[in-house]
């Protein structure tokens, strides 16, 4: 046992790595799901980083307009449908990453969006995440990480004040397709977390704010007006995407292997956010509340579902990080020391 | 949360004649661990807790007219689990030894009650239990209280107790185990108290078991004045209350590891409670001035 006393993470040529410390090399990185508000964060600090050598966004279209600026030698943008194995596949044989393929993945392309949800969606979230694993551990990648979502956890009156990694799932099979395409991209990685070559990590994001970022929480912000149920006032500690994308940073540059939640600091009632933030809610009685918003949604003034995390409005959901913050964020001064963003870590 | 208690100045100002002003102190000074907006992780907030102490307050001076006994053995500091018996329809008894407890320890200490779930099913009533700092009960929602240093209140008898029929009075119902190996766990102690009063305060007739399982609930009480006079029938009467604390036991930790032994600590607490159940029946008597 390591230190910490957590097991050491083993790698196939018996090199041992104690979680948290400082993954060795220059990194090139492959980033499934370029176009996403937190990708593109979170590529902007990458390739400012020096110790970075190269990074690839791919993803469905045009490269975003904030990064068609960036220095081609750092970054790379290649336009890939991820569902198809063997497109997955020509994207780590590129003549560029041959002779000096990733060591990193990391997938955030996950259409969790519900707007237009249909069969060709549920293909693309279960494939690429096959294909994507897959092609990782063929092509000897030391490290995939998987941005999953909070609304894995079952919730209900039951739930505890802190949500950990190992609270009970929400295996509803009524459920939203999505969700049941969450747990199947998890369910993928899990399966492949014993790996000796690869470090897999799911990461459980808490609702993420940020200008235009696709998350249930943000876009009831944007709502005009959010509406919610009467009488009910759940406890949340949302997180920013540039907190979310420090977090993956960390993640990044350090070992570690397995199953993460990840959280803003600040824990309160949905209510006093949007205080803070100066919105004023509408209440409606509970059993109104999915028509009030199809309503909403149909005269455009609002692109949250919810009917997608049904119990959301009502029943507390605070994940407990403390496993991320003891083997990744306790260890920030490492990447502070190569003069790296982890100085701004809350 | 309604407008009216989300508003700090309307919640804490609404009730507040209702407190001395020595009270409203104690509850300003009372130490809620903010984790950003005025809540402490648990969702306890001050201007709630203020509103409830206030309420509380009034009814265990005024209405219940509470008599109590046995402060000296409540744990001025650390975790403790608080454990007694359960009864009077609605949950008065429980907030009365929260206020008991809030009113005679110095510094105050808050009860905070591991609840049955459906009551944060319930619009407005979820929400402001939490925010007096009553949690669902929940293994690991016990944990974090505990860990934190609080004190726990725990009914072992369930929220079906409170449906006890005029016939169970002052009948214990079989104790759960959960409260003695979660104790053990933590080697924190149970404080035991007996309540005598609650049972008095509705006469439950009947228990309409089909109607409670078809609207989720532990119990569907019919009383003497309930559901006959709607929901004021609920109204309990101002029988007066006895409460009696007793000395804190400690559990064998071998409780964790053998049945018997924990079946043995759970009958220990059941009879202290018992106890303090008979010790406040007499001194009800002796306040009421009837021959023993």
């Amino acid at each position: 046992m390591s230190r910490s006393g957590r097991p050491p993470v083993e790698l196939a040529n018996d090199e041992v790595h104690e979680p948290g410390t400082l993954r060795a090399g220059r990194r090139r990185i492959f980033i499934a799901g370029a176009r996403r508000r937190v990708a593109v964060h979170l590529i902007e600090r990458l390739i400012a980083d020096p110790d970075v050598e190269v990074v690839m966004g791919v993803d469905r279209g045009a490269c975003p307009p904030t990064l068609l600026g960036c220095d081609p030698e750092r970054f790379v943008f290649a336009s890939a449908d991820l569902s198809r194995r063997r497109q997955v596949d020509n994207l780590f044989l590129l003549d560029r990453f041959r002779g000096h393929p990733f060591d990193t993945v990391l997938h955030l392309a996950f259409q969790g969006n519900p707007h237009g949800y249909d069969f060709q969606s549920h293909e693309f979230n279960v494939n690429a995440a096959q294909h994507l694993l897959e092609a990782s551990l063929r092509h000897g990648v030391g490290k995939y990480i998987f941005l999953s979502s909070d609304a894995v956890y079952k919730l209900g009156p039951r739930n505890d004040f802190k949500v950990r990694e190992d609270a009970e799932l929400n295996l509803d099979p009524d459920g939203h397709p999505i969700l049941r395409d969450t747990l199947d991209a998890e369910f993928i990685c899990r399966a492949k977390m014993d790996s000796p070559k690869c470090e897999v990590m799911v990461i459980r994001p808490s609702g993420v704010f940020g200008g235009g970022v696709i998350s249930g929480i943000n876009l009831l912000f944007e709502s005009n007006p959010p509406v919610l149920p009467v009488g009910f006032d759940p406890m949340v500690n949302p997180t920013t995407k540039e907190r979310l994308a420090r977090d993956l940073m960390l993640a990044i540059f350090l070992h570690g292997k397995g199953l993460f939640n990840v959280a803003g600091s600040t824990i309160g009632p949905l209510s006093r956010f949007l205080e803070e933030r100066g919105i004023k809610p509408v209440r409606v009685p509970g059993p109104a509340l999915k028509l009030a918003n199809r309503v909403q949604r149909v005269l455009g003034m609002t692109r949250y579902h919810a009917g997608f995390h049904p119990k959301r409005l009502y029943y507390s959901l605070v994940l407990d990080d403390g496993k991320f913050e003891r083997m990744f964020r306790a260890h920030a001064h490492k990447v502070l020391a190569l003069g790296r963003q982890g100085d701004e870590l809350e | 949360m309604p407008p009216l208690l989300r508003s700090k100045r309307l919640s804490m100002e609404l009730l507040r004649p209702l407190l001395p002003d020595s009270e409203w102190d104690r509850v300003q000074a009372y130490p809620v661990a903010d984790v950003g907006f005025g809540t402490d992780v648990f969702g306890t907030r001050r201007e709630l807790l203020g509103f409830g102490y206030a309420l509380g307050y009034w009814l265990h001076r005024h209405y219940f007219r509470v008599v109590s006994g046995g402060h000296e053995h409540i744990p001025k500091q650390g975790g403790g689990v608080v454990v007694g018996n359960h009864s009077g329809v609605l949950p008065f008894d429980g907030m009365m030894v929260a206020a008991d407890v809030f009113r005679y320890t110095e510094p105050p200490r808050l009860v905070r009650y591991m609840v049955d779930y459906f009551v944060y099913q319930v619009p407005f009533v979820g929400a402001f239990f939490r925010g007096v700092g009553q949690m669902p009960g929940t293994r690991r929602n016990f944990d974090g209280l505990i860990e934190e240093g609080h004190l726990v209140g725990i009914f072992p008898e369930g929220a079906a107790a409170l449906g006890k029929t005029a016939e169970q009075r002052y009948q214990l119902h079989p104790f759960t185990h959960g409260h003695v190996e979660l104790a053990a766990r933590h080697r924190v102690p149970v404080l035991p108290f007996g309540l005598v009063g609650a049972e008095e305060q509705q006469t439950m007739v009947a228990d309409l078991q089909p109607l409670a399982r078809a609207l989720r609930l532990p119990y569907f009480p019919i009383t003497t004045t309930f559901p006959w006079l709607g929901p004021l029938g609920l109204l309990p009467r101002p029988s007066r209350y006895f409460i009696h604390y007793g000395e804190p036991l400690h559990i064998d930790p071998d409780a964790l590891r053998s049945i018997d032994v924990r079946r043995h600590e759970v009958e220990r607490v059941q009879d202290a409670v018992a106890e303090l159940l008979r010790h406040g029946q007499e001194v009800r008597r002796e306040h009421q001035g009837a021959p023993r």
